[in-house]
């Protein structure tokens, strides 16, 4: 079947079979692999992307579904200056360490913090409770996603630093 | 995944024609949390694959004469953001809040989650519990009946091979029926209820339990109501001691199983703590109104 659909600010028009799901297509036709396939079910979110702004598991989306739409994926995030205050915030807490749900989490975040830009702890915890993580333990993924909001929120810097006014 | 065709229905009518054609071959995909995880493991997959995640007429929350009406593909995620459901029922919020996690609600469907018809499903009881109906579009015209019939074992219900699930209607009579919704899992995020309950009820001009409603998840083949529980509750006075006793003999009626994540005893007394907090918190909600 025929998509066009939009992923990271690039239009795209493809022919796939009916059975391809977003997550094949984002990794084996456009060779977007920073989304991962784990469970393939819809528990891990490694997979994580964001559709029309929200966040959705790839693996339980199909191509077709994606038809029309716009797609966010981890490749779209940093530009090839700076990397997002989130993934900025990540590296700077240790937040990650095999990296595997990295992308699925650090985008669970980013669609937390566009929608909510001043979460509590609670709150970050209930937007990442899709993501797995067998590493980390989630202690320092939740410090970070709170620091980089208030970098986002223009309150400190990275450092950690007040900024002033 | 096995290969399928696949065709994305523009409206109902082109839907349900789909589903007379294909029969038994066909399977309906809206939010695809549940469909999806099955055709990857299923050995006998559907031929044809009838989208109708973007079907015109099925979307939509809103009061209309006969209630409040949720359309089938309403996402799990609109239910929390709804104002009319937030402000009429906070229930519906919370429940809806306990499945999956933030990606499985924004793609699962409250029409999907009760066409898939688990016993554990979390959007079952509180819409059982505030007698909602469902309507069926087929090609022979719409029907509706009661939730408490739609179900009729684990993943099965009364849909006929070419009829769609459209929506869910809570008759006005229950709008702003205090209502209450608790769950029962090993975790908070991405965990099937080991036991979930509602409890509505209203409070008369004597301050009496009128037209109480337990409902239960996991503990039957089905979603169902406990009507014992319910009528040791009707027309008494609201005491702890009553809810404590409608919570055992519901727990006498359930008939849970065991499995690899709970004892059917132990989801007896998860029933038995559930139905009682349902019920003080309805009643709490009844003393403010």
């Amino acid at each position: 079947m025929d998509i066009r659909l939009t992923v990271n600010g690039s239009q795209h028009a493809l022919s796939v079979p009916p059975e391809t799901t977003l997550l094949g297509l984002l990794r084996n036709q456009l060779g977007h692999t920073g989304a991962k396939l784990g469970c393939d079910v819809g528990d891990c979110g490694a997979c994580t992307v964001i559709v029309d702004g929200k966040p959705v598991n790839a693996c339980l989306m199909l191509a077709g579904q994606a038809d029309g739409r716009e797609i966010l994926t981890i490749e779209g995030l940093a530009s090839r200056e700076q990397l997002h205050p989130i993934q900025r915030a990540f590296e700077e807490h240790a937040s990650l360490q095999c990296g595997f749900c990295g992308p699925g989490v650090i985008l669970s975040a980013k669609a937390l913090l566009d929608e909510n830009p001043d979460p509590s702890r609670q709150e970050v915890r209930d937007g990442l409770a899709g993501n797995l993580c067998r590493c980390t333990g989630y202690t320092k993924m939740i410090d970070a996603v709170l620091h980089a909001a208030r970098v986002m929120r223009n309150e400190t810097d990275h450092s950690g630093a007040k900024v002033e006014g | 995944m096995r290969a399928f065709n696949y065709v994305a229905a523009g409206d109902i009518q082109q839907a349900v024609r789909l589903l007379a054609e294909h029969g038994s071959e066909a399977k309906i995909l809206a939010g695809g949390t549940d469909l999806l995880a099955d055709l990857k493991s299923s050995p006998h997959p559907p031929r044809m694959v009838i989208d109708i995640s973007r079907t015109q007429g099925l979307g939509g929350i809103e009061v209309t004469d006969k209630g409040l009406r949720i359309g089938a593909l309403v996402t799990h995620t609109e239910i929390m953001k709804s104002s009319v459901i937030q402000e009429h029922f906070p229930a519906l919020v919370d429940a809806a809040h306990t499945i999956g996690a933030v990606q499985t609600r924004n793609l699962g469907t409250l029409g999907g989650n009760l066409v898939t018809a688990v016993p554990s499903m979390d959007s079952g009881p509180t819409l059982m519990a505030l007698d909602a109906w469902v309507v069926l579009a087929g090609n022979s015209g719409n029907r509706q009946m009661p939730l408490t019939e739609f179900f009729k074992g684990p993943r099965r219900t009364a849909l006929k091979p070419d009829e769609l699930l459209m929506e869910i209607v809570i008759p006005a009579e229950n709008i702003g029926k205090p209502v209450n919704f608790l769950k029962s899992g090993l975790r908070k995020g991405q965990a099937l209820a080991l036991v979930n309950a509602a409890g509505s009820l209203w409070l008369d001009a004597k301050g009496r339990i009128r037209e109480p409603r337990i409902a239960l998840g996991a503990v039957a083949p089905t979603v169902i109501r406990a009507p014992n529980a319910e009528k040791c509750l009707a027309g008494q006075v609201p005491t702890p001691e009553i809810m404590v006793e409608a919570g055992k003999i519901a727990a006498e009626e359930c008939k849970p199983i065991t499995d690899f994540r709970a004892s059917a005893t132990y989801r007896k007394e998860i029933v038995e703590v559930l139905v009682k907090r349902v019920l003080m918190h309805a009643h709490a909600q009844a003393l403010k109104k």
